[in-house]
């Protein structure tokens, strides 16, 4: 597959990213922020995590404005695999490409650790092999993974499948521990934990291989 | 003959400008005649103790020693190391106490910023950092915003900016109360073919160009005022807060190490200390070559900037660069692709002369030499180290005849020797893919892409230690990471410090430094790890109170792969512990501190044994025997036994531990370390250990296995219960941050 | 009665989301000299008076509000 990798200025898992499609046998392409790009030449779109315009005014604002944007959404509304990490997810969430916010979390912190994971809905792009139940362990880091929406879209997502993944234990103050949701369509897809931060056993763990 | 000052008039302003008399007879001898107008301030700033290193200067010449891997040190940004296969690494630490004392967030912040520059300013990646941390008692006036503020601007920061922060150490004495320490270090990755960027102005004819955030009035005069001690002024100062930007700062790491690797640089050095002055003064300086400068020419963010303030300004996130002029146009393209400013500000001349000019007026004209090289040297008062600390039995009287539960107890749950997991939490410590292991381990491991090795980073400096001997603890700077590396199976490859005294025109705090520096650069040649980078910060000293004195140290090491490298901690039921020593002296420093006693020592401390000992464990530990393994710290074998089980294996200990005594278990001997081996590796490992016997002994401790910590004789305690005592000494000393 | 905080970074220091925020609105062709990002406090307090009100505020305000070495307030009132 042809991934497109986004970068916006304060971009930082851009490289990380870019590593991990070529590990998983893919071959990746950056997206620049100011630049368009057509795409039916690409398969699907990666938005990698990090600080998009330093986090200022809400995290994933700025850089969800950007031209790039524009043509992820026409990538997206024509079936193929968009998947947000982290500050990514933040991004799609403030393109309205996701449902829901990303808030402070409840601790105020900014939080570095392995979290355990529960997969509500499989998700048929991202996690393959993924059963409903099945655990897994990823880091996390971040400072704004509380993931908020409205009591109605609430039950929407519930009701048509959207939430893809949940904390075991919320270190964050989620609702409903959620960690990644997709859109209804399911080719969209985000989520808070760093699936590219456990490829091999050094790392401290593998579970993130089956994300891509 | 005593120096002094024609008339009152040039007094008052010496002293505005931090300069004494006989500088001031210096500079009018140097310069042929008094100084005038914008020289005052050039001289100000680059002869501040800050930027002039004057009252160290002579004894860092000290730290000589140097290896075949050293490529860089003095006088570039930072120092660099060939790793062989290609990879290259540079790196550095510094302090940023006095900002992060005023302003804690943005002083912590920009104290990162600073060196993450000093690392890709050279075209180096920033892959990691640690940080060096001492702060006073919780009690303490404003601490509790001291460690938050200070711990979420390297938070901020970091993250932000996209380096992983894996390693580091936090301290806590009431000897810090009025004068935090805030040090920061980064590691820097590069390849062979990658250009190394120094900071030698050269080319006449060659652009000199400013590149990065605009000019504000940030921090001006910040390089004398770090020179100077507290006093109660200080809230005075305020306005020279620096803000610090990492978002920039990411668009500026990217942008320069893009033109790095395009080459279309000649030099390049980050506007730190005192700004545009230090920066192009010493390219100048370094390259023998001279600078025309346009002051109107800075980009500025507040137009009502004197030339003083331009030359001054401490504004974060600004590179100065040399360019060829034709490379101009491609050097403002990347610049600009990043959202960024190039501006031809100047240009290099053959002359060594810098020449400042300011709405088409001449400012001065002056040979940068003057400034950077004939800076004063001095040959302040110190003596030779006497040991005040030395005993003939150092065990504190509390310790005698004591069960062990009581204080062990009180030990486990001090906060000084919790856990310190509220600050690495807000860390991120994998950004990068590189991380094998984090800052909750004693090593931390980056893996290099290429090669896939491992490079160790550690910090150094134990205060409790450098409370008792001065010699010793710095000596133990070098050693005791060292240690850690060798237990893990890498080797020290070299060193960076940062050393935080307070002042220097005192005899007895520059015995102490001049014995630090001596003993550090032993250590490090020892250990075959050269000093090859650092910073002094004096004048660490509040109302006449002056800090412990803290030698921090910054070590990189390297380990053949990332593979199972052993953990601190027991990962298994039925490993056969032991310990390995090579008993140097036994003191009690921190277990003496906690308790209420005073810090003492016995025996002398042998350089030469503590790097033998360093190497033999090295070399047991690449054998690949150890699961497990940890340096005997703070709290001798109980503590750091309790240590090993936090991952919830007991331990049973054998019939050597079971007969020891409570202040025997306690002893924080130099040096000792427990490894742990799997149950089929012992015979071999026993073997191999008994080949090093002329440097180490090697004692069987006892067994993992079970849910206690049992240290035979009745004495056991739960190790989940251990753990939730540890966890909790934060909360405890600190409540709900 | 309600007050609200105004406040803003102080002139001479830097704004870093105002400057990432210009940036970003002029990248996309929009038309402005500059911008500035603050923050807004809204207080409801128990007062009889309007100097009453401002005077309470104005403790809240420099108690723990803002920061004076890098920002200024204005207090507004609100109704």
């Amino acid at each position: 597959m042809k991934i497109g990798v986004t970068r916006f200025p304060g971009t930082n898992c851009d490289h990380d990213i870019w590593s991990f499609v070529e590990a998983r046998g893919h071959q990746p392409r950056w997206l620049w922020h100011q630049d368009r790009f057509n795409p039916r030449e690409i398969d699907a779109v990666l938005v990698p995590g990090g600080f998009s315009y330093g986090d200022y005014l809400r995290c994933g604002a700025l850089a969800a404005k950007s031209p790039v944007m524009n043509d992820v959404r026409a990538l997206a509304a024509a079936g193929k695999p968009v998947l947000g990490i982290c500050n990514g997810f933040q991004i799609l969430c403030e393109s309205g490409l996701l449902p829901g916010v990303l808030v402070r979390n409840k601790s105020r912190r900014f939080i570095d650790e392995w979290a355990e994971l529960q997969v509500e809905q499989p998700n048929p792009h991202f996690g393959r092999g993924h059963q409903t139940g099945a655990r897994l362990r990823l880091p996390i880091a971040h400072g704004e993974g509380c993931f908020l929406t409205t009591a109605e879209e609430m039950k929407r997502l519930r009701g048509e499948g959207q939430i893809w993944l949940k904390y075991v234990n919320n270190p964050n103050g989620s609702l409903e521990d959620i960690a990644g949701v997709t859109n209804d369509k399911r080719n969209v897809a985000g989520l808070m934990p760093h699936p590219e931060r456990a490829l091999y056993d050094w790392m401290g763990g593998l579970d993130g291989g089956d994300f891509l | 003959m005593t120096a002094t000052f024609p008339n009152d008039e040039i007094r008052a302003k010496a002293q505005h400008y931090r300069l004494n008399a006989a500088e001031y007879e210096l500079i009018t001898k140097l310069l042929g005649h008094p100084p005038q107008g914008i020289e005052w301030a050039l001289f100000s700033a680059l002869w501040s103790e800050h930027c002039s290193y004057k009252s160290s200067k002579v004894h860092l010449r000290k730290f000589s020693y140097r290896n075949a891997s050293v490529l860089e040190s003095e006088g570039e940004n930072a120092g660099v190391v060939d790793l062989g296969q290609g990879e290259r690494i540079a790196f550095k630490m510094e302090s940023h106490n006095h900002p992060s004392f005023i302003e804690p967030y943005q002083g912590a912040a920009t104290g990162v910023g600073g060196i993450l520059r000093d690392i890709f300013t050279m075209g180096a990646r920033p892959i990691g950092l640690a940080d060096f941390l001492c702060f006073g008692s919780p009690r303490a006036d404003r601490m509790k915003s001291l460690v938050a503020g200070v711990v979420s601007g390297i938070s901020g920061y970091g993250n932000c900016v996209g380096v992983p922060t894996v390693t580091g150490q936090t301290e806590f004495d009431a000897g810090y109360d009025q004068n935090i320490l805030v040090n920061a270090m980064a590691v820097g990755l590069f390849r062979e073919k990658d250009p190394m960027a120094l900071s030698k102005a050269k080319g006449p004819g060659n652009w000199v160009v400013y590149v990065g955030a605009k000019t504000g009035k940030d921090g001006v005069h910040g390089a004398s005022m770090a020179s100077e001690s507290f006093d109660e002024s200080s809230d005075a100062k305020k306005p020279n807060v620096q803000i610090g930007d990492p978002f920039y700062e990411k668009l500026l790491i990217e942008a320069c190490l893009e033109i790095l690797e395009k080459n279309l640089v000649v030099a390049m050095q980050d506007m730190g200390a005192a700004g545009l002055t230090s920066s192009s003064f010493e390219m100048s300086s370094k390259g023998g070559v001279g600078m025309r400068m346009d002051l109107s020419e800075v980009p500025l963010r507040d137009a009502s900037l004197t030339p003083e303030e331009i030359l001054l300004s401490e504004s974060q996130e600004r590179m100065l660069l040399v360019c060829e002029p034709a490379r101009f146009n491609e050097i403002q393209a990347v610049m600009s692709r990043w959202g960024l400013e190039a501006k031809k500000i100047g240009e290099i001349q053959a002359e060594r002369r810098v020449t400042l000019l300011w709405r088409n007026e001449v400012l001065c004209d002056i040979d940068p030499d003057l400034l950077v090289e004939n800076a004063p040297k001095h040959e302040r008062p110190y003596q030779p180290w006497s040991s005040p600390r030395r005993q003939a039995d150092p065990t504190p009287a509390v310790l005698k005849n004591t069960p062990l539960g009581v204080v062990f107890q009180q030990l486990v749950k001090d906060h000084r020797l919790g856990s310190k997991e509220w600050i690495y939490r807000q860390y991120d410590q994998r950004v990068g893919l590189r991380t094998a292991r984090d800052a909750r381990q004693s090593v931390a491991f980056l893996r290099l892409p290429d090669s896939g090795r491992g490079l160790a980073m550690a910090v150094g400096c134990r205060p409790s230690l450098m409370r008792m001997d001065a010699r010793i603890g710095a000596f133990d700077a070098v050693f005791y990471p060292a240690l850690q590396m060798a237990l893990k199976g890498a080797r020290a490859l070299a060193v960076t410090d940062c050393l935080n005294f307070g002042n220097p025109e005192k005899p007895e705090i520059m015995t102490e430094f001049v014995t630090s520096v001596e003993a550090i650069a032993e250590a490090a040649r020892l250990m075959d790890a050269p000093v090859i980078s650092g910073n002094v910060s004096f004048y660490n000293e509040t109302l006449g109170r002056g800090i412990p004195p803290t030698p921090a140290t910054g070590l990189v090491g390297l380990r053949e792969s990332v593979s199972r490298i052993p953990w601190d901690e027991f990962t298994e039921a039925g490993q056969v512990v032991y310990c390995l020593s090579s008993p140097l002296v036994r003191t009690f420093h921190r277990t003496a501190e906690v308790l209420g006693a005073e810090p003492a020592f016995s025996g002398d401390f042998s350089a030469e044994k503590a790097a033998m000992f360093v190497r033999s464990c090295r070399e047991l530990a690449s054998k690949d025997f150890f699961a497990g393994s940890k340096a005997v710290g703070a709290g001798g074998l109980a503590f750091t036994l309790a240590r090993m089980t936090e991952q919830g294996h007991g331990f049973e200990a054998g019939e050597a531990l079971s007969a020891m005594t409570t202040a025997e278990l306690l002893e924080e001997r130099l040096y000792e370390a427990l490894v742990a081996v799997p149950a089929e590796k012992t015979a071999d490992f026993e073997k191999a250990a008994g080949d090093f016997s002329n440097f180490l002994r090697c004692v069987k401790m006892g067994r993992t296995g079970g849910d206690k910590l049992d240290f035979g004789g009745g004495r056991a305690f739960s190790v989940k219960q251990l753990h939730g005592w540890r966890e909790g000494a934060w909360t405890q000393a600190f409540g709900e941050m | 009665m309600k007050f609200g905080v105004k406040i803003m970074p102080r002139e001479v220091i830097l704004d870093t989301q105002g400057r990432a925020v210009e940036q970003t609105l002029k990248g996309q062709s929009f038309r402005l000299d500059s911008c500035r990002v603050g923050k807004f406090v809204e207080i409801d307090v128990p007062a009889a008076t309007e100097a009453e009100g401002r005077d309470m505020v104005k403790k809240m305000a420099d108690f723990v509000l803002y920061n004076p070495l890098i920002e200024v307030y204005e207090i507004q009132r609100l109704g």
